[in-house]
């Protein structure tokens, strides 16, 4: 049976529905060592600020219960510093290349949107109003379904790229804000980003992390991740990218079932650098089992 | 390409309390192993713990068409007590060999190792290293622990060295007091443009190390540890303060660094 495994995000052309989430992967060149890029459905780059951040100080992850909790604070080059020496490497590959980007200020996501502009080899952006690990900005913006609408809306204005918004899932209600932005404009909307969380040394009362609260990752959020995506997929008509907690084609397609046109792999990555297209092969080996040609057959086909 | 692959545990014993020496066998890509370098390593198929841990490499060797790993290890937490009760035939995950390991001595160089309890461990492979370039004149070990029963790796490394000198924190055996100290009262000998000195232990070891070795023009290079989630460079989960660049990763441009560009704080030592 051939299978057809493509699937379209607010424009943005998927050769699968497997994307490797920001802040997991890198800027792709660490995992080339490793499997073929090119056989991913889209990457998405480590968080993008207007100038490079150092991020929080050590120590910055901790191990917790199937998951783990991370405060890195968006460590990154900076925009002009990965147009200049990651980009070019990037476009090599013929995945789409999606840009993570974050700023403090409504003012810092449009000027990173308009140097990215005139960048070649950015597929789509990905607006991060979700950092849980920064004083200012992120999550501020994401909590806020006016302030979440506004900066959707400044940014789309300024791209010329399709707008893919990333929401926190640490809010009461996830459909209010999903509605907002895709009210202002949203292409697309990626989601869940960590829930934030803490955890103490009792031999030194201490936080574990030197940021006191990190963002929970891994498979201990995936049963949050699958809720608020199905609920946010009866809440609005644009397509919605799952992540949380994703660490088997079984768990890909949990998503694809509720409703997310695609998925994004994350803490993952870092326990098995290949397991991305694992993934890919073994929805595959769903597919062909289940007699699903069209992997769109299959997304939101949940019977309740 | 690299993968994530499987070896099975060949044996697995307890050295000295709370210290272990597993022996994996391993594909024959590990040969390229160098000092210093490490690999992560999981329970296959657990979450629990969930993330691999890394571990320096104490030595890789072949047996007839195998390839056997070696990793010693103090049980610290969690991850490592599983780890502990691993037994001939279970299956782990190991990535690596991975990390910019030991920059080696050349010629004539008088190789100083200076190990604070299990950090004997990738200093030991440097040993080994070293001993089969028969060039090398000698190599002196300073060996650290809290207490007698703690003194890890020691048959291995008399085997190896020309000199060892152990301190014990109880003054149960060698210099009462720390191996910092004790190196200390020698140091004289190894300032010359000949010595090079490598040296892997707890922070607060590595940093009374550093002080005391902060206005001497001699090289010595470390081996940090820190928390990991990826081992190859992503997360930016593991990053350590350097002196003029800033935050870098213990996993890519480590774990081995110059002891004098580590900015040594409250947390890593």
């Amino acid at each position: 049976m051939k299978l057809k495994m493509g699937v379209d995000i607010g424009g943005l052309a998927l050769k699968n529905p497997i994307i490797t989430a920001s802040g997991t992967f890198g800027y792709g060149e660490e995992y080339s060592d490793y499997f073929d890029l090119n056989r991913l459905g889209a990457i998405v780059v480590k968080g993008l600020s207007l100038k490079p951040r150092e991020g929080n100080p050590p120590p910055r992850i901790i191990e917790t219960a199937s998951g783990m909790l991370n405060a890195i604070g968006l460590q990154n080059v900076g925009v002009r510093a990965f147009i200049d020496e990651k980009l070019p490497w990037l476009r090599g590959t013929n995945s789409p290349v999606v840009a993570n980007i974050f700023g403090e200020t409504i003012e810092d996501y449009v000027n990173v949107v308009e140097i990215l502009n005139d960048a070649e080899g950015v597929a789509a952006v990905e607006v991060n109003i979700s950092c849980p690990n920064v004083k200012r900005g992120g999550i501020a913006f994401g909590s806020d379904p006016i302030l979440a609408g506004e900066i959707t809306r400044a940014v789309k204005n300024a791209s010329r790229l399709p707008v893919i918004v990333k929401l926190t899932p640490n809010v009461t209600d996830i459909t209010e804000i999903a509605r907002a932005t895709e009210a202002a404009g949203a292409d697309a909307l990626s989601l869940i980003n960590t829930i934030t969380g803490m955890s103490v040394d009792i031999e030194k009362r201490i936080p574990h992390l030197e940021n006191v609260t990190g963002g929970l990752s891994g498979p201990a959020i995936k049963p949050v991740a699958i809720r608020m995506v199905w609920e946010v997929v009866n809440a609005v008509s644009i397509p919605v990218i799952g992540v949380g907690g994703i660490m088997n084609a079984r768990d890909a397609i949990e998503f694809l079932i509720v409703g997310a046109k695609a998925v994004q792999v994350g803490t993952a990555n870092f326990i098995n650098p290949g397991i991305a297209v694992d993934i890919v092969d073994d929805m595959r080996k769903y597919m062909t089992e289940k007699g699903i040609s069209d992997i769109n057959n299959l997304i939101g086909t949940l019977k309740i | 390409m690299k993968s994530y692959i499987s070896a099975t545990v060949f044996s697995q014993r307890e050295t000295v309390g709370g210290h272990f020496l597993i022996v994996l066998k391993v594909p024959s890509s590990f040969k390229e192993s160098l000092p210093g370098q490490f690999v992560m390593v999981r329970v296959k198929s657990c979450n629990h713990p969930f993330l691999s841990r890394p571990f320096s490499i104490y030595s890789v060797y072949s047996h007839g068409k195998n390839t056997f790993l070696e990793i010693l290890y103090k049980v610290v937490g969690k991850g490592t007590e599983v780890f502990s009760r691993l037994r001939e035939g279970d299956i782990l995950n190991i990535l690596g060999p991975l990390g910019k390991g030991f920059d080696l001595p050349s010629e004539c160089d008088k190789i100083v190792l200076i190990a604070g309890g299990v950090g004997i461990a990738p200093l030991s492979f440097l040993a080994e290293y070293c001993e089969k370039d028969s060039n090398h004149a000698e190599i002196i070990c300073y060996m650290g622990a809290g207490n007698l029963e703690a003194l890890v790796g020691m048959d291995r490394i008399n085997g190896i060295c020309s000199v060892v000198k152990i301190s014990t924190d109880d003054g149960s055996w060698g210099h009462p007091g720390s191996v910092t100290e004790l190196f200390g009262r020698d140091m004289e000998l190894y300032l010359g443009n000949d010595s090079r000195i490598y040296s892997c232990g707890p922070n607060p070891m590595l940093r009374s190390l550093h002080q005391l070795l902060r206005d001497q023009h001699v090289a010595c290079q470390v081996s940090l540890e820190e928390r990991m989630a990826c081992g190859i460079g992503a997360c930016l989960g593991c990053v350590v303060k350097t002196k003029s660049d800033g935050l870098v990763r213990v996993c890519k441009e480590g774990p081995v660094f110059d002891i004098n560009s580590i900015e040594f704080s409250d947390h890593n030592g």
